[in-house]
């Protein structure tokens, strides 16, 4: 805000400074001195007078605003706080009640109704990224997938008739109850 | 005045503008569905996953013509960066989806991602790899009271049943 003032009231000055040094230029400004008079030191006590101002001026706390008060928008009345609690509480800027939250059948966790468990999605993650390390020890190396069907074996688990032509990836640990065939 | 005006509004416009620009989108969405290719199940922002998922079921549908095919091979070449996948698509995914004719993919929503971003995020997967089951399948519990009364209703109207027609 100060600023922008300053930088209003600079411009002024500088705008004044052009028109008086064109109409000195033109010579029409000479109009109630005597003609015998001078133009030359007529300028140089009008270029000290600006500095002059300016150096008075900015020491004040609000330079321009005396100027510039007339077209700057400003509050008339306090606001009462029944008019300030009617804006702050209006229907639109409360927080939304979410009625699509429930718990999850399987381990009780709450869970939105269209995204899946959270808790159960982090153990299925943990399982797949277990199985993808023993499938990284197995391929040996990068760009190495092979062209064939994986199945994943637990303990004590042998591969059934469907298995036949497919990578088996052994897992040592119990087949666990969520991950039936 | 008209013009400009449309180039402004995007009202019913359904292409989605990904990334930096089309071929921007196109890049990434080859990056994805390479992922996706090789390790069967992938978790993206939820807006990826449903492009990607598109063209996923597109390149199974140009797999199913069969690694004969000059197109077909020409598209799995495009769309897979890794080359050593272009075999397993044509014999594993291809034979695998030989009975589907569409949806062989499968998309769920899970909880945003804990970035600042608080991202919507999804899990895309092919169905029928070998990973564990997103939902899993729930088994009736016999051992409940109302199981075990329509197992005995069941049971009666088959005997009432078997009496009726020696009589």
């Amino acid at each position: 805000m100060m600023n922008l003032s300053a930088l209003v009231h600079s411009l002024r000055c500088s705008l004044l400074r052009i028109e008086s040094r064109l109409l000195q230029i033109s010579g029409l400004d000479s109009q109630l001195a005597p003609a015998l008079a001078v133009n030359g030191p007529s300028l140089l006590p009008q270029i000290d007078q600006d500095p002059q101002q300016d150096e008075e001026q900015s020491p004040e706390q609000t330079p321009g605003l005396q100027d510039s008060i007339l077209w700057m928008a400003a509050p008339k009345k306090r606001r009462t706080i029944e008019v300030n609690r009617t804006r702050r509480r209006a229907e639109r800027k409360l927080i939304k009640v979410k009625t699509n939250i429930e718990p999850c059948p399987e381990c009780g966790h709450l869970k939105q109704k269209h995204i899946l468990c959270g808790f159960c999605y982090a153990k299925i993650c943990k399982e797949t990224g277990l199985i993808r390390q023993q499938i990284k020890e197995m391929e040996g190396g990068p760009l190495r997938a092979p062209p064939v069907e994986t199945v994943v074996l637990y303990d004590g688990e042998t591969p059934s008739e469907q298995d036949g032509g497919k990578r088996i990836v052994e897992r040592p640990r119990k087949r666990p109850a969520w991950f039936r065939n | 005045m008209r013009l400009t005006l449309q180039m402004l509004i995007s009202h019913g416009r359904v292409a989605r503008r990904i990334g930096l620009g089309p071929e921007s989108r196109i890049n990434m969405l080859r990056n994805i569905l390479t992922g996706l290719v090789r390790h069967e199940r992938i978790e993206t922002t939820k807006v990826r996953a449903d492009e990607v998922r598109f063209y996923a079921e597109k390149l199974i549908d140009y797999a199913k013509k069969g690694d004969t095919d000059g197109k077909a091979m020409k598209m799995a070449s495009f769309w897979l960066t890794e080359k050593d996948l272009v075999p397993k698509l044509f014999k594993v995914l291809a034979p695998r989806f030989e009975n589907h004719s569409t949806g062989y993919t499968r998309m769920a929503r899970i909880p945003n991602r804990e970035n600042l971003d608080r991202a919507q995020m999804a899990v895309l997967e092919y169905k029928g790899n070998p990973f564990p089951p997103l939902y899993p399948v729930k088994k009736e519990n016999e051992l409940t009271l109302i199981n075990q009364l329509l197992k005995g209703y069941r049971e009666e109207r088959a005997r009432a049943r078997v009496l009726a027609a020696e009589a």
